[in-house]
């Protein structure tokens, strides 16, 4: 990440915001091409790169494994430090809004960690935000499917939250966890069997509640969404809203050395949840569209072409 | 011998052990908290005092009832090494620690942990519009936060930034204002908080089908956050106006949200003439000394 900017820059960065035409052509509230793909790795139970066009390039990975519930949820994080435990604990808190966990002793708990990325910043996460965990369980109390999400930044090019958060979502969406069957023994004993079959799985339950999140930078009087990492430099402050489907905001967070006025604030409120809400309207029609296609091709037995990680 | 058995008695009986008769969980109800004496947009009386350290530029210490913590300023002073760039800000060096025993699991006081390095971002974040950086150049502040006893997480942390920035006026340092802090918690109440269970882990589908009644309760205590639905933490520079950070966590819908920051906004009112208050008293205090 750049670390300054002379005051000339600066400057032209401001004024350009104040006349609504930002450096690269767009306005105050577009957001640049997204380039959003699932499954782009086989190994995992679900997985997603989300490119936005001019810099950040991120990928998230969910992959489901068997252990035991524990009582605490881990977040963990590699890189850089303040950045990545920023990103971490406010994934954290973004996504672990349903109080389910503390009224049912059996729900999973998730975990993340992180890698470390091409640039200087690496997000982790951990999941719970929306999904039902107790659909997560197979012997109450005992085993549970632990979903670890991964996020690896393979490039920086400004609003990585945002990027993140739509990958996470992504992944998620592109999940399958394999189904199992438990056996009662009987005094209390239970046994349980994966299904080895690949068509037959489980998707994660309460998905579509999964929020994302929308970053408004205030600079000067007015608010971008999308900074790009200059913009980002000039930003006062910013505000990370969280967002779900039905428009509820799920978390909140003020970011950078600046205040804002409590007039702004409550309309950046507003505007970070209508922009999150349409964007995960179109973020569903994307994923549904290629999860359709992908199905189709499946079935006409023909291979399914991804983009793949040198495609520009 | 074999030291991991544990040499028992054959025969063990139970404990008796008298509950009292109130012992009956507290479970959120219309218009009843907690602490029965308060109303929903009541915070808890705050005890705010500088200059207890004395080694300190400046410091704090502030209760409200089983919230305590302490706060110390030290410097500015020059930054230590030559390698970490030059800055023509100040810079805000803030740690945030909570003790040992400060909260209901012992953490471990070895290193910060995830949770405490946050905090201690945040706090930075929010007393840094605040603070006259520009003026000093090369130059850092040193905030050590102490918690030692930690009753609801929100308003621990809105404690930390109340108290902070007292501490900071206390050293001298220049401010534009005073920040504030303050916490709120929503949840759902209800008779009983079995139905209220079942109502969100079904309505975690989408739209619920009971539209649950959601109360805001100011600077709630561990006992509430238990029941809690969502919280919210908002720092605030009353003379200026100025919102210097806000933390929200949990689903709500939006006029919750805009209720709650307004209810936090007025409440820092009220917090901000407690540090006035205090500041003078420590005014006073230097004056008869």
């Amino acid at each position: 990440m750049p670390g300054l900017i002379s005051p000339a820059e600066r400057d032209y960065i401001l004024k350009g915001i104040e006349c609504n035409i930002r450096a690269d052509g767009r306005q105050r509230p577009d957001y640049r091409e997204v380039i959003l793909e699932t499954g782009v790795v086989s190994q995992t139970s679900g997985s997603a790169r989300v490119r936005i066009a001019g810099g950040s390039d991120v990928l998230v990975s969910v992959k489901a494994e068997i252990g035991s519930p524990s009582a605490s949820q881990q977040f963990e994080g590699r890189g850089a430090d303040d950045l990545n435990n920023e990103l971490t604990q406010m994934m954290s808190r973004f996504l672990h809004h349903t109080k389910t966990t503390f009224t049912t002793p059996s729900s999973s708990s998730s975990q993340g960690s992180a890698g470390a990325g091409a640039s200087t910043t690496a997000g982790s996460s951990s999941s719970t935000g929306g999904i039902n965990l107790s659909k997560l369980c197979i012997i109450p109390g005992q085993q549970c499917w632990i979903l670890y999400i991964d996020a690896l930044v393979l490039d920086y090019g400004g609003n990585l939250m945002d990027a993140i958060l739509m990958g996470t979502r992504a992944a998620i969406f592109d999940t399958q966890i394999p189904k199992t069957e438990v056996q009662d023994l009987g005094d209390g004993q239970f046994e349980f069997e994966v299904l080895d079959d690949a068509e037959d799985t489980d998707i994660v339950e309460g998905r579509e509640d999964m929020p994302i999140c929308v970053t408004l930078n205030k600079v000067g009087a007015r608010h971008i969404v999308d900074a790009s990492p200059l913009e980002e430099l000039c930003t006062e402050a910013k505000l990370v809203v969280a967002v779900n489907r039905s428009g509820e905001l799920c978390g909140l967070q003020k970011g950078n050395d600046g205040g804002i006025e409590p007039s702004l604030l409550l309309e950046m409120i507003q505007f970070g949840k209508t922009m999150g809400q349409t964007l995960i309207k179109q973020l569903d029609l994307k994923i549904k569209e290629e999860a359709d296609s992908d199905l189709a091709k499946r079935q006409r037995g023909e291979p399914i072409q991804k983009l793949g990680f040198f495609a520009q | 011998m074999d030291r991991k058995r544990v040499p028992g008695p054959e025969l063990s009986v139970a404990p008796l052990v008298e509950y009292p008769i109130d012992h009956e969980r507290w479970t959120p109800q219309q218009e009843k908290r907690h602490d029965p004496k308060r109303q929903p947009e009541d915070l808890r009386p705050i005890y705010l005092k500088t200059g207890l350290i004395s080694q300190a530029s400046g410091s704090a210490y502030i209760e409200l009832e089983n919230t305590k913590l302490a706060c110390g300023v030290y410097g500015p002073r020059p930054v230590k090494k030559i390698g970490q760039g030059f800055s023509g800000m100040g810079v805000l060096n803030c740690d945030f620690k909570f003790a040992t025993f400060a909260c209901v699991k012992r953490r471990n006081n070895t290193r910060q942990d995830p949770q405490e390095k946050e905090l201690s971002q945040i706090l930075s974040q929010a007393l840094a519009p605040a603070v006259r950086l520009e003026l000093l150049p090369k130059s850092v502040i040193d905030v050590y936060i102490t918690v030692l006893e930690s009753d609801g997480w929100g308003s621990c942390l809105a404690a930390a930034i109340t108290a902070a920035s007292v501490a900071l006026a206390h050293a001298g340092i220049e401010m534009l204002d005073l920040v504030a802090g303050c916490s709120a918690s929503y949840m759902q109440i209800g008779p009983s908080i079995s139905s209220t269970t079942t109502e969100t882990s079904s309505s975690s589908g989408a739209g619920n089908p009971i539209t649950p009644q959601i109360q805001i309760f100011m600077d709630a205590d561990t006992e509430e956050e238990k029941y809690e639905q969502g919280a919210i933490v908002l720092a605030y520079m009353p003379s200026l106006n100025e919102v210097t950070h806000l933390l929200q966590n949990g689903k709500a819908e939006g006029p919750i949200i805009n209720q709650s920051v307004e209810h936090c906004m007025e409440a820092c009112n009220k917090v901000y003439a407690v540090m006035h208050h205090a500041l003078l008293e420590s005014m006073k205090e230097s004056k008869d000394a």
